[in-house]
């Protein structure tokens, strides 16, 4: 796929999705206080694919759950799927993960030995008050998305590590969110099985203009990125110069002073 | 059969003999014209290699001097010469290949002249400076990343897996300098902190 088949040309660009506005993120380690993000500014529209890379504890995790409304920032400004995670409720942040924001991550990998790949899908719609029926009918849709569709009634206590981490995209994709965020696909072993996850990854967002974010530790694993950032020391840096998805304090500032110059 | 020195010499001449071995594949795959071989080239090593046109057409003509490929000409008309160059290969490119394989491959110098400029920089007076090149290599190397395409999902033949070890060859290489930049980084900032 064309990398650019993901990207929105600058002048058309809708409003953000997701944005970061100079977030400070603090943890203590016990001994000190940390700071995991520190200023970051970020921007992602629809249809955007922004790839994350980063070492283990560089805040990637932090920062994917402060988009979907699990943490609150400490300073600055998030703002997921038009809510300021900062100042919303705890209610209205818990109904980000609900409808908008689908979040494929390892901890959130619920043990239900004895679900159906099938079931755990319909449970994880229990609480949206669709009927039995129509649930089970969106997850056989969302279970074919992801090639999981023959599997349907194996138990999901068993399931490899490919095909948890396909069962949490369509957890997250039978929502029809606007932003999937994905934490370390590297969790799949095999390279051949990361690669066909993240060519669904694409192809889902592609056929929902969805915005995704999607954070690891590899390079690789975050192929297919039309933007790619790093994270170290709290910062991002980014492949894009241009400050077009990813805006940082001083291309801003150099912004507004040649606007305003 | 084993490369003799002097075969193994005559492939090493000269910084482009990667692309001659390269170019030897892809006619004996399928033939083309040069501005053809060239694109192919350039979508199989990814851009990330900056190949030069130029030196695929000169390494085209010598392999033709050297008798490992041969060229068709073929009608063209509403072309500027009226006629274009399809490149073929010979009795011998198939041997001259393997040869190719065989060879050991030689390992580039690794000059960086970020590492040089890390041994002539003058400690707390340059530091900056230094951070400053680290960071606009690390976004190099993000920039570069937007470049190398993602892997096929399922590599369903020989010439597509390897095509797929190409590019993550490309990833690991990018990774490996980014992880370096930014740790270089951060241990001259904490020093300069500490000072």
């Amino acid at each position: 796929m064309n990398n650019d088949d993901l990207t929105i040309p600058s002048p058309a660009r809708p409003g953000p999705i997701l944005s970061f506005r100079n977030v400070v993120k603090r943890r203590s380690d016990g001994l000190r206080e940390v700071v995991v993000l520190d200023g970051v500014s970020l921007e992602v529209a629809a249809g955007e694919f922004v790839g994350v890379h980063g070492a283990r504890r560089s805040g990637k995790s932090t920062l994917l759950q402060l988009a979907a409304g699990l943490e609150l920032p400490d300073d600055g400004v998030v703002v997921s799927a038009g809510c300021d995670v900062g100042a919303a409720s705890a209610v209205d942040r818990a109904r980000l993960l609900r409808g908008s924001v689908g979040l494929v991550s390892a901890d959130h990998w619920h043990v239900r030995p004895r679900a159906t790949v099938v079931d755990y899908l319909v449970l994880s719609l229990g609480a949206d008050g669709v009927t039995a029926t129509q649930a089970k009918r969106r997850a056989y849709g969302a279970l074919d998305e992801v090639g999981m569709a023959g599997i349907a009634l194996e138990s999901s206590g068993s399931l490899p590590a490919v095909d948890r981490v396909k069962l949490m995209l369509a957890c997250a994709l039978v929502r029809e969110p606007r932003l999937l965020l994905i934490d370390e696909p590297a969790v799949i072993p095999s390279l051949s099985g990361r690669d066909r996850f993240m060519a669904l990854v694409r192809e889902a967002a592609k056929d929902r203009n969805m915005a995704v974010v999607v954070a690891s530790e590899e390079l690789a694993a975050v192929q297919g990125a039309s933007v790619f950032v790093s994270l170290s020391g709290g910062r991002l840096r980014s492949s894009d110069r241009q400050g077009v998805v990813v805006n940082f304090p001083s291309l801003q500032r150099a912004a507004g002073e040649s606007a305003g110059a | 059969m084993a490369a003799s020195a002097t075969d193994t010499r005559r492939w090493m001449q000269g910084a482009s003999s990667p692309l001659r071995g390269a170019l030897l594949g892809l006619v004996l795959d399928q033939p083309g014209r040069g501005g053809e071989l060239a694109s192919r080239l350039a979508r199989g090593l990814g851009e990330q290699w900056r190949l030069n046109p130029t030196d695929v057409y000169r390494l085209l003509t010598r392999l033709v001097s050297e008798g490992l490929l041969c060229t068709e000409q073929q009608e063209a008309p509403g072309t500027a010469r009226g006629v274009r160059v399809v490149y073929h290969p010979t009795e011998r490119t198939s041997e001259a290949l393997t040869r190719w394989l065989e060879t050991v491959v030689p390992r580039e110098p690794a000059r960086s002249t970020l590492h040089a400029k890390l041994l002539a920089a003058r400690g707390t007076r340059d530091f900056r400076l230094l951070i400053r090149s680290l960071e606009m290599h690390e976004d190099e190397c993000l920039a570069l990343a937007r470049l190398v395409p993602p892997m096929a999902a399922s590599p369903g033949s020989w010439r597509s897996l390897l095509l797929d070890c190409v590019r993550n060859g490309a990833w690991l290489q990018l990774q490996a300098e980014i992880e370096w930049a930014q740790q270089t980084r951060q241990r001259i900032q904490e020093l300069a902190d500490g000072e």
